[in-house]
C-alpha cells in the first residue's frame, strides 16, 4: 500500500471523521470570538518587520553610526538609564566607541592603498566578470532554447550543478585545478603542447582565475534564468519577423533582445551585487595574494573587522561599498530599464 | 536552396559543439571532484594526475569523520537551513500576502524601502550583527545565525508578487463562504501559492545552506559548525586535507542537488515572477 | 427567503484626494424571491452596487437592510448571501467535492458525512456528479459554471449574487445556462441580483430590471415597461438592440421639423406644450419604408440577418437604423423614405432628458382565441 492509499484510508475512517469535526467547531468557535481587526494587515506585516527591524535596519544604522567611530572593545555599562519608582529602563551599551568623526573615511579614501588596491581588484572582476557571465548565459540559454537541440533537460541540469556547490567547496576544487604544479588543467595545457599558466602566482592570472571561477559557478544559474525569460517571449514576434524576411541576427536584435530586456535586468543586476560581495573564491583560492594581488573589498573589511578587530574602520569601508554597489545598480536599472 | 539548408546544418551542427563544450567545461570539475574524493591523498600529487575515480571513498569518508566530526556538521546545517526556511516562508508569505491583497497606510513606501535594502551586501551587516549578538549572548547559537535574514527582502518581493496574481474573486468567495481573514491567508493563499513557496524554498535554503562568512563569525566552537565551516576548517595552514574535502563537498552536494532537481521548474517560475514586471 | 431595502446607498472610491463616486444615492428595493437583473454600460456602478449587498465594500452612506434587518455593517460572511463571479473564482487547490463543501465547512457544525451526502444532493441537481473528485483546470467553462453554482447554493443562502456568470461562455452556451438559472431560481426562489452588461440577457432574465448609469438608478421595471416606458433618454438608448434612432426636433405647433427634412405632425400636442425643441425617438423596429414617409434618408448598408434586414441609412447628418422585413432589400446609395406610427414614437425634454411621451400602442393583445382546450 502507497503512503497515499494510506493517509487517505485513514482519512476516510469514522474516528478521523470524528476528531476533525470536533477541531473545525473549535475553530469556528474561535473565529467567531475573533472581532473585525481594523489592522489586520499591520498583523500580517509585524513578525516580518520586528526581525527585519532588529536584524536588518538596525545593523544598517549602526554600522553607518560605527564608521565615525574608533572601536575599542565590547562594553559593559548601560547607554541610556531611567529609573522612575519600580520600573527601570536601561539600555546596553553595545560597544565600547571612541568619537573619530569623518577620520575613519579620509584614511579609507585618501591614504589606505591596501583599501584601494582591494577596490581595484573587485573592480577588475566586475568589469571582466559580469559581462563575460551575461554574454556565455545568453549565447548557451540560446542554443538550449533551439528547437533542434534534444536532450535539453540533461544540458540544463548538468550546466546548472555547480549551484549546488558550496562556496568552500567549489574554492577548494578550483584551489586544486588551477594549482601552478600539479593542477590539472595546466596538465591538460602541457599535454597539448602550451605552456604552464601561473594561476596562482602571478597577479592577474589570479584574478583571471577568480573570475573563471565565479563565472563556473554561476552559469547555470543566469542561464535557467534567461531561458526562462526566453519561453515567454511570444512565438508570434519571431513568425512576424519570419514573414518580415529577418536574418537570424535581426530576429535576436530586435525580437529576442528587447523583449529579454527585463530579465536581462535582473541578471546583471544581481551579478552586480554578487561580484561586490565576493569573498569566499579569494579567501580559500588565492588567500588574496599573491602579493594582495587578488584582495577583494569584503575581503579586506572581513580582516579589518574580525582580524584586527578596526571595526569602525571596517564599517566605514563597508559604507563606502554600498554607497558604490547602490549607485551602480540605481544606473544599471536606469539605463537597463527602459520606459518601465 | 541547398546553400540554405547547408547554412542550417552548419548552424546546427556549431551550436552543438558550443554545447558540449560549455557543459564539458561545467562539468569537468564536478567529475573531477568525484575523482579526488575516490583516491588517497597520497595519490594526489602523482604525475600525470588521476582522471580516473578509485575505490577510496569511504576510507576518506572515515577519515573525514574522525577529524571534524562531520556528520554532526550535517545535523547542524540541516537544523539551521531547515528552520530558518520554514520560518522565512512564514514570515514572507504573510507579510507579501498583506502587500498583495490589502489596503494599508503607508504600505508603497513600507514596501519600496524593503526592496531598497535588496542591495545592502550581507557583510555590511555582519559587524553590527556581531555586536548585537555578543549583547544577546547568542554567540554560539544557531538562533542568532537563523534570525538576522529571516526577514528576507528578496522573499517578501517573490511573495508580493506571486501572490498578486490570486485573483480577488478567490478570497472574496471565501470571505462570503464564511472564512475569517486568517483563513484566507491559510486555506486559500498558502496553498495556491505551493509553487512560488516552492521555488523561494530553494533559494532559502540554498542560501542558508551555502551561507559561510556569517555563520564563521558567530559560531566559532566547532560542535557548532556548519558543513561550510568545517570544510574551511579542513583548509588549515600546516596542511589542507583535500581528499576530504572533497568527500565532504560530495556529501554536501546531495541535498541540493535533489532539491533543486525536483524543484526546479517552480524554482524557475518563481524567479521569473520577480524579474519580469518590478 | 429575503426582502432586499436599499435606502440612499452611496459608495465613493479613492483617497483624500479625489473621490470617484461609484454609487450615488441608490434606492431600490427587492422583493422576496425576485430576479432582479442590474445593467448598464460598463463603469454604471451595477458590480459595486452587487459587492456593497454582499458585504465586499464598506457602504460610503445609505443602509441596506435583508427582511428589516440591518446587515450594512455586517461582515460578508455574516449576512447569508452566496456569490457567483464572472471567473467562477473555484478554489484551484480543491476538488470539486470540497470546493461545493467549502460554505458548509466554514459555516455550519454539520458533520462531515451531513456536509458530504449534501455535497453529493447538490451535484446531482446539477447534474456534475461524475465531476466531485476533479480539479478545477480539468473542467470546461460549462462544468466550473456548475460548480460555481453548487457552492453557491449548497447552504441555502438568502441571497444569490452573480456578477456577470455568463460572460464567459461562449454564446451557445450561454443561451443554455440562461434558462438553467432562471429555472433554477425559480426553484429555489431565492431572492436574487444580477449583474449583466448585456440588456438582451437583462431584458431575457430578470423578473424585474434595474438601469444604472453613472452610479445612478434610473428605472426599475419589468422588461416591457423599461422598452416601452423609459423614464429618459438613456434608458431608452440602452434597451433595445438595435439602438433606438434619437435626434432633436423643432416644435412648431402640432409639428416637428428638421434636421434635414423631418417632418411629422402629432395628432396628440400635449406632449409638446410650451416647448421650441425637443428629441425625438424612434425604434428600428417601427421603421417602415413608406412612399410618402416623414424621414427621407439615404441607404448606406443592409445586413441581411435571414429573418429580417437590419438597414442603415443617413438622414443628412444622422445615422438611422430600420428593422425590416428581409424580402425588403434595397440598394446601398438610393433614397428612401420611412414612416412610422404616432403611438410608437418617443420624446424626450432635450435639457432633462425626462420622457414626455412614450409608446402607447396595445400591448395586451387577447391570446385566449389562441388556446387550445386540454392540451396542458
Amino acid at each position: 500500500m502507497t503512503l497515499g492509499a494510506i493517509i487517505s484510508k485513514i482519512q476516510s475512517s469514522h474516528s478521523y471523521k470524528r476528531a476533525s469535526d470536533q477541531l473545525r467547531y473549535k475553530r469556528q468557535t474561535i473565529a467567531e470570538w475573533l472581532p473585525t481587526l481594523p489592522g489586520l494587515p499591520y498583523l500580517y506585516i509585524s513578525p516580518f518587520f520586528i526581525l527585519f527591524g532588529i536584524f536588518l535596519l538596525f545593523p544598517t544604522v549602526y554600522t553607518l553610526y560605527l564608521s565615525f567611530f574608533t572601536y575599542l572593545g565590547v562594553a559593559d555599562g548601560n547607554l541610556f538609564e531611567i529609573q522612575l519608582g519600580a520600573v527601570e529602563i536601561a539600555i546596553p551599551r553595545i560597544a565600547n566607541l571612541e568619537f573619530a568623526g569623518l577620520s575613519n573615511y579620509e584614511r579609507l579614501l585618501l591614504r589606505d592603498s591596501l583599501f584601494h588596491r582591494s577596490m581595484y581588484n573587485t573592480a577588475f572582476i566586475f568589469f571582466v566578470q559580469v559581462p563575460l557571465m551575461v554574454i556565455l548565459g545568453m549565447a548557451t540559454a540560446l542554443v538550449l532554447d533551439a528547437k533542434f537541440i534534444r536532450a535539453k533537460g540533461l544540458f540544463r541540469t548538468l550546466i546548472a550543478l555547480p549551484v549546488a556547490t558550496g562556496l568552500v567547496a567549489y574554492s577548494t576544487i578550483f584551489l586544486l585545478l588551477f594549482n601552478d604544479d600539479i593542477g590539472l588543467i595546466n596538465y591538460m595545457l602541457e599535454s597539448v603542447g602550451a605552456t604552464a599558466i601561473p594561476w596562482l602566482t602571478d597577479g592577474f592570472w589570479a584574478r583571471i582565475t577568480l573570475v573563471i571561477a565565479v563565472t563556473w559557478r554561476w552559469l547555470g544559474y543566469n542561464m535557467i534564468i534567461i531561458l526562462a525569460g526566453l519561453q515567454t517571449v511570444p512565438q508570434q514576434l519571431y513568425e512576424a519577423a519570419e514573414i518580415d524576411g529577418a536574418s537570424r541576427w535581426q530576429k535576436f536584435r530586435y525580437v529576442t533582445l528587447p523583449q529579454l530586456r527585463p530579465v536581462l535586468l535582473f541578471v546583471v543586476v544581481t551579478s552586480t551585487i554578487g561580484t561586490f560581495q565576493i569573498f569566499a573564491e579569494p579567501y580559500v583560492i588565492t588567500g588574496g595574494g599573491p602579493g594582495n594581488a587578488t584582495i577583494t573589498v569584503v575581503q579586506y573589511i572581513y580582516e579589518q573587522a574580525f582580524l584586527q578587530f578596526n571595526l569602525g574602520y571596517a564599517s566605514a569601508a563597508s559604507v563606502i561599498l554600498v554607497t558604490m554597489v547602490s549607485i551602480l545598480s540605481i544606473l544599471q536599472i536606469k539605463y537597463g530599464g527602459g520606459e518601465d | 536552396m541547398r546553400e540554405d539548408t547547408r547554412n542550417k546544418a552548419l548552424w546546427k551542427f556549431g551550436s552543438y559543439i558550443f554545447l558540449l563544450i560549455v557543459t564539458a567545461l561545467v562539468t569537468i570539475p564536478i567529475y573531477w571532484m568525484v575523482v579526488t574524493a575516490t583516491i588517497p591523498q597520497s595519490e594526489f600529487f602523482s604525475w600525470p594526475p588521476r582522471v580516473i575515480p578509485g575505490t577510496y571513498y569511504f576510507e576518506n569518508l572515515a577519515a573525514l569523520q574522525e577529524n571534524t566530526n562531520f556528520i554532526r556538521s550535517i545535523g547542524n546545517s540541516l537544523i539551521i537551513a531547515i528552520s530558518y526556511t520554514i520560518l522565512s516562508l512564514l514570515l514572507c508569505s504573510m507579510a507579501g500576502f498583506a502587500f498583495a491583497k490589502y489596503e494599508f497606510r503607508f504600505k508603497e513606501p513600507l514596501f519600496y524601502f524593503i526592496l531598497a535594502t535588496l542591495i545592502l551586501p550581507i557583510q555590511l551587516l555582519i559587524i553590527p550583527l556581531f555586536l548585537l549578538m555578543v549583547q544577546f549572548g547568542w554567540t554560539n547559537s544557531f538562533l542568532a545565525v537563523i534570525l538576522p535574514w529571516a526577514a528576507n527582502p528578496l522573499g517578501i518581493f517573490l511573495m508580493r508578487q506571486n501572490m498578486r496574481a490570486i485573483p480577488d474573486s478567490l478570497l472574496e468567495s471565501a470571505r462570503m463562504d464564511g472564512a475569517t481573514e486568517f483563513q484566507l491567508y491559510y486555506k486559500i493563499a498558502l496553498p495556491t501559492m505551493i509553487p512560488s513557496l516552492a521555488a523561494l524554498a530553494i533559494i532559502l535554503f540554498l542560501f542558508q545552506w551555502q551561507a559561510f562568512l556569517y555563520p564563521l563569525v558567530i559560531l566559532q566552537e566547532p560542535e557548532m559548525y556548519t558543513i561550510p565551516l568545517a570544510l574551511a576548517d579542513l583548509v588549515g595552514a600546516q596542511r589542507v586535507y583535500y581528499d576530504q574535502i572533497m568527500v565532504a563537498t560530495s556529501l554536501a552536494i546531495i541535498p541540493i542537488f535533489v532539491v533543486f532537481l525536483t524543484l526546479q521548474k517552480y524554482f524557475i517560475k518563481g524567479i521569473l515572477a520577480g524579474s519580469v514586471k518590478q | 427567503m429575503a426582502t432586499i431595502d436599499i435606502t440612499n446607498l452611496r459608495k465613493e472610491f479613492g483617497d483624500d484626494g479625489e473621490q470617484i463616486v461609484a454609487v450615488d444615492d441608490v434606492d431600490l428595493t427587492i422583493e422576496d424571491g425576485e430576479f432582479l437583473v442590474f445593467v448598464g454600460p460598463s463603469g454604471c456602478g451595477k458590480t459595486t452596487t452587487l459587492r456593497c449587498i454582499g458585504g465586499l465594500e464598506d457602504v460610503t452612506e445609505g443602509t441596506i437592510e435583508f427582511d428589516g434587518t440591518d446587515v450594512t455593517d455586517e461582515r460578508a460572511r455574516e449576512r447569508n448571501v452566496a456569490m457567483v463571479f464572472q471567473n467562477y473564482a473555484l478554489y484551484p487547490h480543491m476538488t470539486v467535492e470540497r470546493n461545493i463543501g467549502f460554505p458548509l465547512k466554514l459555516s455550519t457544525k454539520q458533520s462531515s458525512e451531513e456536509i458530504s451526502a449534501r455535497v453529493t444532493e447538490v451535484a446531482e441537481l446539477l447534474g456534475i456528479e461524475p465531476l466531485l473528485n476533479k480539479k478545477p483546470k480539468e473542467l470546461s467553462g460549462g462544468q466550473q459554471q456548475r460548480v460555481a453554482l453548487g457552492r453557491a447554493i449548497i447552504r441555502d443562502p438568502e441571497v444569490f449574487l452573480m456578477d456577470e456568470p455568463l460572460s464567459n461562455l461562449d454564446a451557445k452556451l450561454r443561451s443554455t445556462m440562461r434558462t438553467e438559472l432562471q429555472e433554477l431560481q425559480k426553484e429555489l426562489s431565492v431572492t436574487t441580483a444580477y449583474v449583466t452588461h448585456d440588456q438582451t440577457e437583462a431584458m431575457a432574465m430578470g423578473d424585474r430590471i434595474a438601469v444604472l448609469n453613472h452610479g445612478q438608478l434610473q428605472q426599475v421595471g419589468t422588461a416591457e415597461e423599461v422598452y416601452r416606458s423609459p423614464t429618459n433618454e438613456f434608458v431608452a438608448g440602452f434597451i433595445g438592440s438595435p439602438s433606438i434612432n434619437l435626434f432633436t426636433a423643432a416644435v412648431d405647433g402640432n409639428t416637428l421639423t428638421g434636421p434635414d427634412g423631418f417632418t411629422y405632425t402629432l395628432e396628440d400636442t400635449a406632449p409638446l406644450e410650451g416647448r421650441d425643441r425637443v428629441r425625438v425617438g424612434v425604434r428600428p423596429e417601427d421603421l417602415t419604408p413608406v412612399s410618402d414617409g416623414s424621414m427621407p434618408c439615404d441607404v448606406t448598408v443592409v445586413e441581411q440577418m435571414g429573418n429580417e434586414n437590419f438597414l442603415y441609412a443617413e438622414m443628412g447628418d444622422i445615422d438611422l437604423t430600420a428593422r425590416i422585413e428581409s424580402r425588403l432589400n434595397p440598394a446601398e446609395d438610393i433614397g428612401i423614405t420611412f414612416g412610422f406610427e404616432e403611438e410608437d414614437l418617443y420624446l424626450f425634454d432635450p435639457q432633462t432628458s425626462s420622457a414626455l411621451k412614450t409608446k402607447t400602442s396595445e400591448t395586451n393583445v387577447d391570446y385566449q382565441q389562441y388556446v387550445q382546450t386540454g392540451n396542458v
